[in-house]
């Protein structure tokens, strides 16, 4: 890579006129060290980055979990107090939902999209660097109000007029709205550059209908984040002009009706339940095939009706509202929308056990927590179907039923394909595997400790038990499953301290030398992904590959001999490109950051003191002006086509090199 | 019934214990655990959505019921094919490598009868379901209560002789009728609440601003329990209610009853409870008869009401009906009142700082007034119709 040569004192303009270029526009050269990372644009930096971010924040929403747990293992708990409760489990399910698992998702979809497609980076490099940098600052920035007076208080949902500054006079509920208010911009930035990537840069001959279901899915959600975040980025705009300008969107006193907010959130909040779930269907749709050693059943059937979901899932919101007071004609609409949302979902899980039938399963880690997800996921979306009928929704709907519910779709659907993303591609990512048989200990912990933590919440949501109140008392007949639930959860407490020490050991067994190398194609994959060395070259493809297929991957591999069997031709790791070329690569940039930083202090003068939010404009228009005068590739930075150090390498395997480089190349212009 | 199961299984132990064997013990200690087992599986407590007596109530069930039944048929479904595959289809150690297994793409037949399959499954649920939502909401013939939600309690209204003024204010305890329909209109005064007494129906939001229409109904006497179940801020979990439902001819003597107003105490300590009463409480406060400033609203609470004491003593409980206002024996619970008088707060989590929820006395009143308030709290209004059993 050229970013480690020298750079040169004088930079020269188009013109052929030359400028000494100016301290503050000089761009970052570091191709090692923080620097390299904080600098990057590079999507496979910044995708790690977001999944690194994101395990963290796991960690603290499960110890918020944890403490709710605790709250609830005795009645009367007295872990925490009423108050500490309220802020304790909005800010569990706001951390889970916006910080892990819709981050995780943006990592899988940055690291892999453009390797399945493909490409050599996202459409607009530097604007990817800056979703990541406003989530990075948005997470610190929901999390400042710990320290700051106590944390938001009226729920993830948020209704009003409990969200007032009247019933809630803290700065939490501000918080929450600025937070998210920033969090959205960085999602709705990453929708939109993964959008053009995958409609602009997918290889020749990858058709709309060859691309992996991954992809595919990645599309959808990206969709359906473009079209909700506006939603609630309304909703936010006037909860926060309701507390910090004193409006009255949702004041009745003046008139205003409070279910405006039920259907603002909602219009987002449902198509944010496929937002987080789409991904992981994505992933086993991967890895299914891979370990069945036989193709997705129905490619075209999984794709559409994901698709299917995505339309579907703007039509069920007021769901969440069958007891709000809608009147019966909108309650049996939504009710029967809500029902049949689950056939494009129940053909997803049919075809992926018709997709195992009749295979050579390899239950490899990835693996188990794929089918973990077929499984748990069904459950989830069987108590889902129960909802959907109104009437036994008025019984259902604020109990532990819907905890439960929920819980088997987000943690044993979203999270178990995260978890088996991770194992999957982290050869991929990281040039090892992790550590298979701890793996299979962190699997059936987590997979116990799961069911013993959340299936009895079904049981006690059929018996009565409320969400969201901070105690039981002993007459209610919850002790018993209530510390099984508890129990539970330290079981999973336990998986994920398993699979922690797995990565450290496996890192350290690497660097050791005791941990070997991946190859390219570990699982025998299928996709382009594993077409190319591991870890993932910086520059992802010595040269575009020509696509013929789904799966065209494995295609090169198995081939139909005479009599029409198909016959391995070819293993991946050998016909996989090695990495050994060093074409041009859009430039790091010091203004993603810059700009970034300046969302936190905008937010904080908004509840503050507005010099504050006068910093924020520094940095934000500073950082817009900077990045305006920079190019999107640096003339000075070394370029494959020069020559000077790295000329093409004769062997190439396809004679094409510098043509297709010059598709890649001309597409990143952010 | 489950009460039964145990009592066999400890009567097994017995026999058990005698024979002293080995076996004897495994079986003891498993029968334990599943005494046990059954027995917290089981344990329902005091609401209790698992076992309907409203008409309502019965209805949902048997429709939660059906889905229940159809959605394990599918679960189970399910999970054998998933398990079938685990087995069938795993790789074996002495698999060929290079033998690959049969390649499919997809079967249109099949995958259009998985499609169909689950449509006419929930066509059905449907077609059971709407007529439901219809039949569920709307009004009935029975008399109007009013419901209203506020931080963190309920209170009911009954305007007898529909002039369209409320004769009868109560708290925590909605007392109707045995076999009545009653219609609610369903209100609150501050955030949203939930009005859910699961054994006579399901919940139905209380919303500022809007007035929603629910029914309940019970074809028996007793004492319901019900709660808030839509988050409603800090004191969500302490915002309980029961239903009393009485034989109509103690429903009319209740009535009869509550439109009595009150008088003044004649004893002398709860004379000057009343007068403390007077001084530190009638801002928000209303005792129908002697203590009325406050019924148009105070400006103490964003709710703007607090609840009316007037008979307070003919209610099972107070604040929030989160404490019984009678012991067991069926004396005064005058500890728990006492001390509730002296420390809301303290008791049930709350911030009269920001005008959400009862003050402090603790700097106000000094013991011998906290005895002669609680004492005149006392005279007011008779017994319960009903003590919870």
């Amino acid at each position: 890579m050229a970013m480690t040569e020298e750079r040169p004192e004088i930079l020269e303009l188009e013109t052929g006129e030359t400028t000494p270029s100016t301290g503050a526009f000089a761009r970052p050269t570091h191709a090692t060290g923080w620097r390299a990372w904080i600098f990057t644009v590079d999507h496979k930096k910044i995708g790690i980055m977001y999944g690194a971010v994101a395990m963290f924040w796991f960690l603290w929403g499960g110890i918020e979990a944890m403490l709710i747990r605790m709250q609830l293992f005795t009645p009367n708990g007295t872990v925490l107090t009423a108050n500490q409760y309220n802020q304790i489990f909005t800010m569990h399910a706001v951390t889970m939902v916006f910080l892990v698992v819709m981050p995780l998702a943006a990592a899988f979809a940055n690291y892999i999209v453009p390797l399945q497609i493909g490409a050599r980076d996202v459409a607009f490099p530097r604007l990817n660097a800056l979703g990541l940098w406003i989530f990075i600052f948005a997470g610190i920035f929901l999390n400042l109000s710990w320290f700051l007076g106590g944390g938001p208080d009226g729920g993830w949902f948020a209704y009003a007029p409990n969200t007032s500054v009247a019933y809630s006079p803290g700065n939490g509920m501000d918080f929450y709205s600025l937070g998210l208010q920033i969090a959205g911009i960085a999602s709705l930035i990453g929708s939109i550059n993964l959008i053009v990537t995958v409609v602009n840069m997918r290889a020749p001959g990858m058709t709309m209908l060859r691309m992996p279901v991954f992809t595919w899915m990645i599309l959808v959600v990206q969709f359906l984040l473009l079209l909700s975040l506006p939603v609630i980025t309304v909703a936010l705009v006037l909860l926060s002009f309701d507390r910090t300008f004193d409006a009255n969107f949702f004041n009745v006193a003046m008139g205003a009706d409070p279910l405006l907010w039920q259907h603002l959130f909602w219009i987002f909040g449902h198509p944010e339940v496929y937002i987080l779930i789409l991904p992981s269907f994505g992933i086993v749709s991967e890895t299914l095939p891979v370990f069945s050693r036989k193709p997705l059943f129905g490619y075209s059937v999984i794709v559409i009706s994901g698709a299917a979901i995505g339309f579907m899932g703007w039509g069920v919101w007021a769901h969440h509202m069958f007891v709000s007071g809608l009147g019966p004609v909108g309650v049996a609409a939504f009710s029967a929308t809500t029902m049949f949302i689950a056939v494009p979902t129940g053909v997803k899980i049919l075809n992926w056990i018709a997709t195992m039938w009749g295979g050579n399963l390899r239950f490899t880690v990835a693996m188990m927590f794929s089918v973990s997800l077929v499984s748990m996921f069904t459950i989830g979306g069987l108590s889902g179907v129960m909802h959907a009928i109104a009437p036994a929704d008025t019984q259902q709907t604020d109990t532990y039923f819907i905890v439960a519910h929920f819980h088997y779709v987000l943690f044993g659907g979203a999270l178990m394909g995260l978890f088996a993303g991770m194992y999957y591609w982290w050869p991929k990512a990281f040039g090892y595997q992790l550590n298979e048989g701890l793996g299979k200990w962190h699997f059936w912990i987590v997979l116990l400790g799961f069911n013993m933590a959340f299936g009895p919440m079904h049981i006690l949501g059929l018996q009565g038990m409320a969400r969201r109140h901070s105690q039981y008392g002993p007459e209610d007949g919850f002790d018993f499953w209530n510390a099984v639930a508890t129990i539970g959860s330290f079981f999973i407490l336990i998986g994920m301290i398993v699979f922690a020490v797995n990565i450290v050991r496996s890192w350290l067994g690497y660097k050791a030398g005791k941990v070997p190398q991946a190859p390219a194609d570990p699982w025998d994959g299928r996709t382009l992904e594993w077409a190319i060395a591991s870890p993932t070259p910086e520059h992802n493809f010595d040269y575009v590959p020509i696509v013929t297929d789904v799966d065209d991957f494995w295609h090169k591999k198995y081939q139909p001999d005479e009599t029409g069997k198909l016959r391995k031709v070819a293993d991946g790791n050998d016909i996989a490109q090695i990495g050994d070329q060093h074409p041009h690569l859009p430039s790091p940039s010091y203004w993603p950051i810059v700009l970034a930083a300046g969302l936190p202090f905008i937010a904080l003068g908004l509840i503050y003191n507005l010099w504050l939010s006068g910093i924020g404009l520094v940095f934000l228009l500073g950082g817009m002006f900077g990045w305006s005068l920079e190019p999107a590739t640096d003339p000075d930075a070394g370029h494959g086509d020069h020559g000077d150090d790295h000329a093409p390498d004769p062997d190439t395997p396809d004679g094409d090199e510098s043509e297709a480089a010059e598709v890649v190349e001309e597409a990143p212009v952010g | 019934m489950k009460v039964k199961i145990n009592t066999s299984t400890e009567g097994t132990t017995r026999t058990m214990r005698k024979q002293g064997s080995l076996f004897g013990k495994t079986v003891r200690l498993s029968g334990l655990l599943l005494a046990a087992a059954a027995l917290a599986s089981c344990a329902t407590g005091r609401i209790d959505p698992t076992d309907p007596v409203g008409e309502n109530a019965k209805q949902i069930d048997g429709i939660m019921r059906l889905s229940g039944y159809m959605a394990s048929a599918v679960g189970i479904f399910v999970a054998a094919a998933v398990i079938i595959v685990i087995v069938k289809f795993r790789a074996r150690p002495d698999d060929d490598p290079n033998e690959l297994p049969k390649q499919i793409h997809g079967n249109k037949k099949a995958e259009l009868t998985w499609t169909l399959i689950p449509v006419v499954m929930l066509v059905f649920l449907a077609i059971v379901t709407i007529p439901a939502v219809f039949d569920l909401s709307g009004k009935s013939d029975g008399r109007t209560i009013k419901v209203e939600g506020q931080q963190w309690w309920w209170q009911f209204s009954y305007d007898v002789d529909e002039d369209g003024t409320d004769d009868i204010v109560t708290a925590n305890e909605i007392v109707i009728p045995v076999g009545e329909e009653i219609n609610l209109e369903i209100h609150s005064n501050d955030v949203i609440h939930s009005f859910w007494i699961p054994q006579l129906n399901g919940k139905k939001d209380a919303v500022p601003g809007r007035i929603h229409h629910w029914r309940i109904s019970s074809p028996e006497p007793g004492i319901f329990y019900g709660e808030c179940v839509e988050f409603c801020g800090l004191s969500h979990a302490n915002m309980q209610m029961r239903a009393v439902v009485l034989n109509s001819n103690d429903y009319e003597a209740w009535v009869q009853q509550q439109l009595q107003p009150s008088t003044i105490p004649t004893s002398a300590a709860a004379k000057r409870g009343y007068e403390l009463f007077g001084r530190h409480c009638v801002s928000c406060h209303v005792i129908d008869g002697v203590y009325e400033s406050a019924a148009d609203g105070n400006a103490n609470l964003l709710s703007g009401v607090a609840p009316n004491l007037t008979h307070l003593m003919t209610r099972t409980s107070f604040a929030g009906s989160l404490f019984e206002l009678y012991n067991d024996d069926g004396s005064a619970n005058i500890a728990e009142l006492r001390e509730w008088v002296r420390d809301a707060p303290d008791r049930k989590p709350s911030r009269p700082d920001n005008r959400q929820g009862m003050i402090s006395f603790v700097e106000t009143l000094n013991n011998s007034e906290l005895d002669d308030l609680v004492t005149y709290l006392l005279t007011l209004g008779g017994k319960p119709p009903l003590m919870p059993s």
